[in-house]
């Protein structure tokens, strides 16, 4: 329940927090995201099969001997397990092939340049019945075992693997259905007596591969010149930039007939840059990008230029004052909005969470009631690609268990309309959407996709600003707070903490009721509880704004997309930013062997522009 | 203290320069004067890239770093290893991964305080991050700038730290040093880089595990290449800088089967040399293979080992360089204990000093400076180790008592300088470690002899058969392959599903009777790589009893029918 521009991870998969001017993080990035499934980029519509339960299905034919492989070892293990004690009801086999090419540089040079070429494979089984089966409640894990599977096309070495992995996901499933059925004899009845697996068409698709071709040698003098862009400036003690470029290919069959091949493609470019302030607070600006193949990515000059605009915000927020706790109107840019609705909203809204007593709960039971201002719709629609000219990272044709990508109407005019649904049924919602989704060795469950945010009170988004003043005249507050840019945030839906949520702002700017100018202030997290921060939005701008990230939580990490216009709140908490104390680094950075101390640079302007 | 008894044939440049050490006071704030022992090292690194930026911040570092309330360093070390690597696995006739990979890491230790006690504690063991594959000074220079602020701030803190916890213990009469001085050294060998015909490997391991298709009882077939070219480079406030490489090649194979009632059999021998020329070529591969997938076949319907045995058990030299490794060379290395531990290493061997430990007639050198041993390379010789410090042969145990301890450059009660065994995997910090670890007997016999001792011996106890033990598994020194040699004739039988007990130190010092004239080189790959060589041993009494392991169950249903 975490999105993130870059990764979050950084400091998660560090063991020592103080090391956040460590460089390595940026290769656990990298090597982090070949595990990611890629949204699709194509728009063909699937054309479901018509099959009945009762018999193994007739494979589509295919010259793949990779699905052929799957196909055939499927229906043997279909037989051969229907002859046992307790035969799945359910098998399917995902196979992943990622070509991957990962650079990472800095400061002009490359820190690490790898490709890989890896193949894995889910098998997913359920014992029992779709109403009672092995991963009910707690057990859901015993219902997927992976590993990785020979390279190249020979169909025996596949199979011979494939055989392998069934047989042993068959020995989890088999125990963990027997643990299911004891537990469910002796605990008390749940409130939500779903079933455990909802009935689906199956799907048949053959997508075709989009063939950019890459050329690695030219990016890598690319990505060199860009990280060595921030040799110019001393105060940017960390910076990376990272390319991934990822080829694959998802083939999918299941007991039930799903036939689905899905090649994908997709570049992201990351750049990073950090410095720390005088009081040890490390100060990061990340920009993303995201498109099908590295051709479509900005310019160079474009890039550079972002690469300076980040330098210049950094060298100005190590100069801005630490904000104090505040609680008055706040204005938030569109991908700040973004992020606030996903962390909020959105994951409160996957179906998984509404059955399971562990959650929090918040919008189990306000179906149908109004959850937000009558002015703000929301849908899920990953069967969008682009939007505001951006490429939208949430985008797929079929989610993890084979399931069309449907357009969702989750808050209609104010009103709670549906959730995000896996196969995984909830009361009164008992099929699949379209939304189960998980990073390859994990059972999905319901995700966001590309979570959109619309509003019919709009104001010109040039004029949001003024709007800010006068609600903070309105409640004769001397500031109120505007949140431009954002690194991420994350929220907590269980029952044991807290619900809450806390959105990790970059550039925060005070906006004066006096008019005097905006000033730039650092170290704050907006933090609040969900129902109550979405009561309190009062108008929006006109403009959508995209925020592209990747988005962890129970089901492994999977890029999302969040867009929302620039939103004023009556009321927005702060609080201040839990932080290092480390000093700066002691000596001048190499090559400003002369600089005293930490360099000085002019400061950014500051001027409000949601 | 032996000497450097080998000539450096590739040496470029060897300069041992002048003794004179190059550290200030601990508390001396005087502004430091260019140091003289560092120009011989600049001398040395030109032409280097990366060793020149390393000689830089060194030096601003080593001049400029001083924080309030925090002494300067009174030393710093960076060692940087470039590691390029190929690894490539196939199983059931297909290649699964195949990946080459280049990097640089750096470890950095920042010592505050004195030789005496210094900031070795805790973070204060020093930073490691990653370097430009490229020597573009400023890049480089840049992280390690950012490495050396990090590894001083924490050695501020862990000098702290290590004083508090010291206040919990009554101070010692003659305290141990912290950290030993050494001799500046500067060596600067070429560098090496990977030997590797990649399709012809590729195939290999194909080939290899395609074996599969003709044994149908065995479960899994996996062969596995990684090859590595690691350079490493040192410099230090001492003046010391060195270079040097190390190649690496290592194939492994891998079978595994259950046996009928469920046993999970497996092997997984291996082939590791320095040298790629070395080698098993592909059909002698293929041939080693063939007969590991035999001896799986075999042990499926091998009788288990169902009574308790107590009696002479022979180790052939491969089966007796796994134990001499981790019951000798592991306590052998000279660990210090936890502050306030009154011991002088940990492991078995912290209180032998001048005990016997072994048998009189068996005596152990670790002799890193030796190549090569009857024509085979050894992967863990060195010239020098990680910390700059010559490399040097070692007598560890001589006639069955312990004489030295192998060390780096921290000092252990009676042993106040480094015998040059402080080794230090890629990015980590660097420990005292094995080299190249012999064990050697006084009055060695052949293997058959010791055979023909072991059908005398069981005679005389009545016994229906003895044991030989041709090769052990990891972990646990259980055996792999175990044979029953009948009195009667000396004839062999292959057993299963046994484990030794109370293989131990004890049971090495005092039941060890006899040892072959036929040492083995076991090469070790890895982090750091070592290798022990050892000939057969024989013990008289040794426990052989049934393995308590849990019989899985078998597949579900058969395996895929083959196509091809």
């Amino acid at each position: 329940m975490l999105i993130s521009e870059s990764s979050q991870n950084r400091r998660e998969l560090h063991s020592h927090p103080a090391r956040s001017l460590r460089l390595a993080a940026a290769c656990f990035l990298a090597a982090q995201l070949v595990f990611l499934p890629v949204a699709s980029a194509e728009g063909d519509k699937p054309a479901p099969a018509s099959t009945s339960r009762s018999k193994v299905p007739t494979p589509v034919s295919t010259n793949d001997p990779v699905l052929k492989a799957m196909q055939n070892e499927l229906s043997r293990a279909t037989t051969e397990l229907s002859k046992s004690d307790q035969p799945p009801y359910y098998l399917s086999y995902t196979v992943y092939d990622q070509d991957f090419v990962g650079l990472v540089g800095a400061y002009g040079s490359l820190l690490s340049d790898t490709a890989t070429e890896r193949r894995f494979a889910d098998v997913t089984m359920r014992v029992g019945t779709p109403d009672l089966d092995n991963t009910h409640g707690q057990s859901r894990s015993s219902g997927v075992t992976s590993g990785t599977l020979p390279l190249g096309s020979d169909q025996d070495a596949i199979a011979r693997v494939l055989w392998e992995l069934t047989d042993r996901e068959y020995k989890r499933a088999v125990p963990a259905l027997m643990n299911v059925r004891t537990d469910s004899a002796v605990r008390a009845e749940e409130e939500d007596k779903s079933p455990d697996f909802s009935k689906e068409r199956p799907a048949t698709h053959m997508g075709e591969a989009d063939a950019a071709l890459f050329d690695r040698s030219a990016w890598e003098d690319e990505i060199k010149r860009l990280s060595g862009a921030f040799r110019k400036y001393p105060e940017v003690y960390f910076s990376s930039v990272v390319l991934q470029v990822t080829h694959s290919n998802s083939r999918m069959v299941s007991s039930e007939g799903t036939t689905l091949v899905s090649p994908t493609s997709s570049t992201r470019l990351v750049m990073e840059a950090q410095t720390r302030a005088d009081d040890g607070m490390d100060l990061l600006r990340v920009e993303t990008f995201q498109a099908p193949n590295a051709k479509a990515l900005p310019a160079e000059a474009e890039l550079t230029a972002k690469i300076e605009k980040m330098a210049a915000d950094l060298g100005a927020l190590r100069k801005a004052p630490v904000a104090e706790p505040y609680d008055g109107p706040a204005l938030l840019s569109g991908r700040a909005a973004a992020v606030f609705f996903h962390e909020v909203l959105g994951h409160r809204l996957e179906g998984h969470r509404q059955r399971d007593e562990e959650e929090g709960q918040t919008f189990t039971k306000k179906v149908g009631q109004e959850v937000l201002p009558k002015f703000l719709s929301v849908v899920d629609d990953p069967t969008l690609h682009e939007m505001a000219g951006v490429k939208l990272a949430g985008a797929y044709q079929f989610d993890n268990e084979g399931t069309p990508a449907e357009r969702v109407d989750v808050i209609k005019d104010g009103v709670l309309k549906n959730f995000l649904m896996s196969r995984m049924p909830i009361k009164n919602f008992s099929d699949s959407n379209g939304h189960g989704r998980n990073q390859p060795g994990l059972m999905p469950t319901g995700r966001q996709g590309n979570l959109i945010v619309t509003s019919t009170q709009t104001v010109p988004e040039a004029q949001m600003r003024q709007k800010l003043i006068d609600e903070v005249k309105k409640q004769g507050k001397p500031y109120g707070l505007y949140f431009d840019d954002i690194q991420g945030g994350f929220t907590i839906t269980t029952r044991q903490l807290p619900q809450a949520f806390q959105v990790l702002p970059v550039m925060v700017y005070k906006v004066y009721a006096d008019g005097r100018p905006d000033e730039l202030v650092r170290g704050v997290d907006i933090v609040g509880t969900p129902l109550a921060a979405l009561t309190r939005i009062l108008t929006t701008g006109d403009q959508q704004h995209v925020f592209n990230g990747v988005c962890g939580a129970e089901s492994g990490q999977v890029p999302v997309a969040a867009v929302a216009p620039a939103m004023l709140f009556s009321e927005m908490e702060v609080q201040k930013r839990a932080h290092q104390h480390e000093r700066p680094p002691l000596l001048p950075p190499p090559g400003f062997e002369a600089m005293a101390s930490p360099a000085k640079t002019t400061q950014a302007k500051a001027e409000v522009k949601p | 203290m032996s000497t450097l008894h080998h000539k450096l044939v590739f040496t470029l440049a060897l300069a041992i320069a002048p003794a004179a050490p190059s550290l200030r006071a601990a508390s001396g704030d005087s502004k430091p004067a260019p140091d003289p022992a560092m120009a011989a090292a600049h001398a040395a690194a030109k032409g280097d890239g990366l060793l020149e930026a390393l000689l830089s911040e060194i030096d601003r570092s080593k001049s400029q770093l001083k924080m309030d309330q925090v002494q300067p360093p009174y030393f710093i070390e960076y060692r940087v290893n470039d590691v390029e690597e190929y690894s490539a696995d196939a199983d059931f006739g297909a290649l699964r991964q195949n990946q080459h990979s280049h990097f640089r890491i750096l470890r950095v230790i920042v010592r505050i305080g004195d030789y005496r006690q210094d900031s070795f504690y805790a973070r204060g063991q020093g930073e490691s991050t990653i370097l430009p594959l490229d020597n573009d000074s400023i890049a480089l220079r840049h992280q390690i700038w950012l490495a050396t602020d990090d590894a001083y701030k924490a050695a501020g803190q862990s000098l702290a730290e290590k004083q508090a916890e010291l206040k919990r213990f009554t101070s010692d009469a003659n305290p141990i040093d912290d950290f030993a001085k050494s001799s500046p050294l500067i060596a600067v060998e070429p560098t090496v880089s990977l030997k590797l015909d990649e399709a012809y490997w590729k195939k290999t391991l194909e080939d290899v595990t395609n074996l599969y298709r003709q044994y149908p009882d065995v479960q899994l077939v996996t062969a596995s290449a990684r090859f590595s070219a690691v350079n490493e480079y040192l410099v230090n406030t001492e003046g010391t800088v060195t270079r040097c490489g190390k190649t690496s090649y290592s194939v492994s194979l891998e079978g595994s089967a259950q046996a009928a009632d469920g046993m999970r059999l497996s092997r997984s021998p291996d082939y590791v040399v320095a040298r790629s020329e070395e080698l098993p070529s592909h059909e002698a591969l293929l041939t080693n293979a063939k007969q590991m997938l035999d001896t799986i076949v075999a042990l499926r319907k091998a009788p288990i080992v169902e009574e308790e045995y107590r009696g002479p058990v022979l180790f052939s030299a491969d089966a007796a360089d796994d134990i001499v490794a981790s019951l000798v060379g592991q306590n052998l290395v000279g660990r210090k204990p936890q502050l306030g531990r009154p011991n002088r290493t940990t492991g078995a061997f912290a209180t032998s000093y001048k005990a016997r430990v072994l048998p009189t007639f068996l005596s152990v050198i670790d002799d890193p400076t030796l190549k090569d041993f009857q024509g085979k390379s050894l992967l863990g010789s060195y010239m020098f180790d990680s910390e700059g410090v010559k490399a040097q042969s070692v007598d560890a145990i001589q006639n069955g008592i312990l004489t030295n301890y192998l060390i780096g450059r921290q000092p252990l009660r009676d042993f106040p300088a480094s015998n040059g065994h402080g080794r230090a995997a890629a990015g980590m910090a660097a420990g005292p470690n094995l080299g190249v670890l012999l064990l050697k007997s006084s009055e060695p016999q052949s293997p058959e002899d010791l055979k023909k001792k072991v059908i005398e011996m069981v005679k005389e106890q009545g016994l229906p058969y003895g044991y030989r033990v041709e090769t052990l598994g990891s972990p646990g020194n259980t055996p792999r392959l175990l044979y029953r040699v009948y009195a009667s004739d000396g004839h062999e039988e292959l057993v299963r599903g046994a484990v030794f007990n109370e293989l131990d130190t004890r049971a090495l010092r005092t039941d060890v009777i006899a040892a072959g004239n036929d040492p083995l080189v076991s090469n070790r790959p890895g982090g750091i790589p070592t290798t022990v060589i050892s000939p057969s041993l024989l013990f008289d009494e040794l426990e052989v009893k049934r393995a308590d392991t849990s019989k899985d169950k078998l597949p579900e249903y058969p395996a895929p029918p083959l196509k091809r």
